[in-house]
């Protein structure tokens, strides 16, 4: 978000998921698409079958790689050392898009000085992806008109986040595919509406649409709109910040909302310490998550199908989903219980529906404008921006210019994991998620055909390094890194590289973020999930 | 013979609905068509092929079928006086296979009551109602030859109306239905079904392909791990298809000594479903569950009554219109076909006479 809000202006899929029908080639960087995106992965996969060319840049060896023309699996944590190293080729080799360089851009010369010394030499050095490899890659991406770059959370997960994210606009922007129909920069956003938790502000900086808090005319439009004298300008805290802040004890209550930080967030002992450190824990969810059972307060929320309202999908659509049936027990709409909350708290509230939060929404928000629930109770949604209610939305951004004027290049020098493997710790764990479960299993796990097909963790571990350890598939195995132990069985399989385990944190049984580690992007505040070191034994 | 004009059918269809559930084609606010509950203001004659076929009527997408109380349990058998209308000759001839194969060998009195219960209208086809319609060459349609109750033809502002049982006979008995010249009638129905037959194309690559299977069973171990290599594991093939009948069964906790026993839709396409106890799948791969899959349509079928149908595909075509990488069984077919013709190609069907 914060990346690529630097960069273009505005922090989202820049293209549409109907322009992968059109694309030429697909560079597909930190995304398992057809495990996590796999409508998206269907698109990818169509694609290549009628002749599109796919790069895919990934340790592991994921579906998609199958369909792959070339697979470049770089060490953990150096996309921003392989992205300079193709940048390198391209201006090396005159391949970049000049015209665009000069007219929508600004600061080439400044990448120019950074990623002229990223060889591909020292690119292979650093990210063992063979330079050889890396000139044809950076040929096909300059040279292919319609190229389409998605990424997903192995680009954002790293403490080096928002660089990957930059530099990943940089490529784009050097090449000219930024502006123009089925190209772009494309984050596959990971949950269904966490592009429109993002849109509505849901972050420590900004209001709603990406207006930034601090922002004199911003401050005094919400003023206004909310009717209150006075509004904090100074940005809040991340989640990894406010859990420092709690542990601390500088942060005396927290307010969750479907989320499940004491499985989700890493290093678990800290994130159990910092929240028993609350005076107050208020949880508000769908069912008693890990977190909820040490909540103060719980607050019963309706599922997606006991009420209305909007979610935004990957591609900045707003869709309209009807309430179908009655939440059971005392359970209510979030907002509901959100405008309980605050009319006792002292501010009144009186929505009569979402209908009447949307209006407020359009009113506030330039982007959201024209996104009405009249207009979106008819087709299939509407894409942001969207100014008014004649606009049809906006398939693709930054046409003829960026959100900000011109694009800028933020050139980033490759900075190490934070926590590289030594001697001891001598692997290097890293996250994710699988087909079958979401996230911390809140939901999914309570679904007998997705708990049949994925009943357990498992830590996936390389042929090769199991041989050396005496491991052997479906053996117990005990991971350890500096913060704890996690026991859960092996799958011995060549999908990752040697020296590299992977596993998933849906599992409370085998909960992976005991072991990982607290390290965040300074900029985004997300934790390093794609790496830190562990060691790795069989159990007896 | 009789015949219905079309707009006293809503006035036929509210008399039959005020003795038990209709269910109809239903156009959405979003313009699509579903069969639900009758429905006087979005009831519709503009079928074509709906998204879904009628399947759930008679095994519902889940259902319970024991509840379990403090000292024992009780079988949950439930079946309402139904009538579905507008059902297609394809989806019919599904409902018929699907109640055939639950019933092979033990009773299932969950969909079998509420097959007894059921009375169905099919509407016959006058061709192709999407290019991946193939009913002629699965032998399924384009109108239903036995088992239903009454089938309707289309004759501009009527309908031609087919009694298939007496329970259909019962069904017209009113007044608005007129009577017509019997001679007359069939002569209608017969031009209308040769039309129909020379509107909808052949696929001589199904018939051939279950020839293959049958003979050789050497389909190309290729074709089949395209096709698992590609296969996103959605389930939505077996969803849509008028004849799976894949389910699990679960328990669901109600409170301290109660809860339920459900049955519920499952697909074969999930490893789980074919994994034995030990963790040894027979079907480790996609690739094998795939060809699994598609040889219960095209091969495994000979000892039981398919109602005069091909095989177990009744050519509705809906795999191929829904599957996000085109896994159909048009393109099984033809990529059995062509990777031992040697061509190794494998062919999207795009419709059109072949």
């Amino acid at each position: 978000m914060a990346g690529l809000a630097a960069t273009f202006g505005s922090g989202a899929m820049t293209n549409s998921i109907n322009e992968m029908d059109e694309a030429e080639l697909f560079f597909v960087i930190g995304s398992n698409t057809t495990e996590q995106h796999p409508l998206i992965g269907s698109r990818v996969i169509n694609a290549v079958e009628r002749g599109a060319r796919l790069i895919v840049v990934d340790p592991r060896d994921i579906p998609l790689a199958r369909y792959a023309h070339m697979h470049l699996r770089q060490n953990i944590g150096t996309d921003v050392a392989v992205l300079n190293g193709l940048m390198n080729i391209i201006i090396e080799e005159g391949l970049y898009d000049r015209e665009y360089v000069e007219t929508r851009t600004e600061g080439f010369d400044e990448l120019k000085r950074t990623v002229n010394r990223y060889t591909p030499r020292v690119v292979e050095q650093i990210s063992g992806v063979r330079a050889e490899d890396l000139v044809l890659v950076a040929r096909e991406y300059a040279r292919t008109g319609k190229a389409m770059l998605l990424y997903a959370m192995g680009i954002t997960q790293h403490t080096t986040g928002t660089d990957n994210v930059k530099t990943c606009a940089n490529l784009a922007m050097l090449t000219g595919h930024v502006g123009r129909p089925s190209t772009g920069v494309n984050p596959l956003r990971g949950q269904n509406n966490v592009q429109g938790a993002c849109d509505m502000g849901g972050l420590p900086v900004v209001y709603t649409g990406y207006q930034k808090v601090g922002d004199d005319p911003v401050i005094q439009k919400f003023k206004d709109a909310w009717g209150v004298g006075d509004l904090d300008t100074a940005p809040g805290l991340t989640i990894t910040t406010m859990m420092e802040a709690a542990d601390k004890g500088e942060l005396k209550a927290l307010y969750v909302m479907g989320e499940n930080p004491y499985l989700s967030d890493p290093d678990s002992k800290h994130i159990e310490r910092a929240l028993s450190n609350l005076d107050l824990l208020v949880v508000q969810d769908i069912f008693l998550s890990e977190t909820a059972a040490l909540a103060d307060v719980v607050l019963p929320a309706a599922c997606f199908a006991e009420k209305t309202g909007t979610y935004t999908n990957t591609e900045r659509r707003v869709q309209l989903a009807y309430k179908a049936i009655d939440p059971p027990g005392s359970a209510r709409a979030d907002w509901e219980i959100i405008q309980d909350v605050c009319t006792r708290a002292g501010y009144p509230m009186e929505y009569a529906g979402p209908s009447e939060i949307m209006e407020e929404i359009n009113r506030v928000t330039p982007s959201y404008a024209g996104i009405t629930y009249p207009r979106l109770e008819t087709g299939y949604g509407l894409s942001w921006p969207c100014p008014n209610e004649e606009h049809p939305g906006t398939t693709y951004l930054h046409k003829d210019r960026f959100s900000k004027g011109l694009g800028t290049f933020l050139p980033c020098e490759f900075k190490p994991m934070a926590e590289p493997p030594d001697t001891e710790y001598n692997f290097i764990l890293t996250t994710g998620r699988m087909y079958f479960q979401f996230h911390t299993g809140t939901m999914s796990r309570r679904v007998g055909i997705l708990e049949r097909e994925a009943p357990e963790p498992l830590v996936e571990i390389n042929p090769e390094d199991a041989r050396k350890l005496g491991i052997r598939d479906r053996d117990l195995v005990e991971i350890t890194s500096r913060r704890g132990t996690v026991k859960i069985k092996a799958e011995v399989t060549a999908r990752v590289p040697r020296k590299v385990v992977f596993s998933t944190f849906h599992f409370h049984e085998g909960p992976i973020n005991l072991l990982t580690v607290s390290a965040h992007d300074p900029v985004s505040g997300i934790p390093e999930y794609k790496g830190c070191a562990v060691k790795i034994r069989r159990c007896a | 013979m009789k015949r219905i004009r079309k707009d006293s059918l809503k006035e036929v269809l509210k008399e039959w609905a005020a003795e038990r559930t209709v269910i109809a084609p239903r156009r959405t606010e979003r313009g699509e068509c579903i069969y639900d509950t009758f429905d006087e203001e979005s009831f519709t004659l503009d079928i074509a092929k709906p998204s879904s076929p009628p399947k759930r009527s008679l095994f519902p997408q889940s259902e319970v079928i024991f509840q379990v109380e403090q000292d024992g349990y009780r079988q949950v058998v439930s079946g309402n006086p139904t009538l579905i209308f507008g059902i297609r000759p394809c989806d019919h001839k599904g409902l018929l296979q699907s109640q055939s194969f639950m019933s092979q060998d033990l009773d299932d009195p969950y969909s079998r009551v509420k097959s007894e219960k059921t009375l169905t209208v099919v509407m016959a086809c006058p061709g192709s109602m999407s290019p991946t319609c193939f009913c002629t060459t699965t032998k399924s349609g384009p109108w239903a030859e036995s088992g239903f109750d009454i089938q309707l033809y289309d004759d501009g502002d009527a309908f031609l109306v087919e009694i298939g049982s007496e329970r259909g006979s019962g069904l017209v008995s009113s007044n608005r239905f007129e009577d017509i010249d019997e001679a007359r009638a069939n002569e209608k129905i017969r031009t209308f079904q040769r039309e129909a037959v020379s509107l909808i194309p052949v696929i001589p690559e199904v018939e051939d392909a279950m020839e293959r299977l049958e003979v050789s069973n050497q389909s190309s171990d290729e074709v089949w791990e395209n096709f698992g290599k590609k296969c996103i594991t959605c389930g939505g093939c077996s969803f849509v298809c008028p004849t799976c009948t894949c389910f699990t069964v679960s328990d669901r906790v109600v409170a301290a000594g109660t809860g339920d026993r459900i049955r519920s839709w499952d697909s074969c396409l999930y490893a789980g479903f074919t994994k034995e106890a030990s963790g040894h799948n027979p079907r480790r791969t996609a690739a094998l569950r795939i060809k699994r899959r598609h040889e219960h349509k095209l091969l495994y079928h000979k000892d039981r009554d398919h109602y005069g149908g091909l095989c177990t595909c009744v050519g509705c075509g809906r795999c191929s219109d829904y599957c996000p990488v085109h896994i159909g069984l048009i393109e099984v077919a033809q990529a059995i076909c062509s990777a031992q013709d040697g061509t190794g190609e494998e062919k999207r069907y795009s419709g059109g006479v072949s």
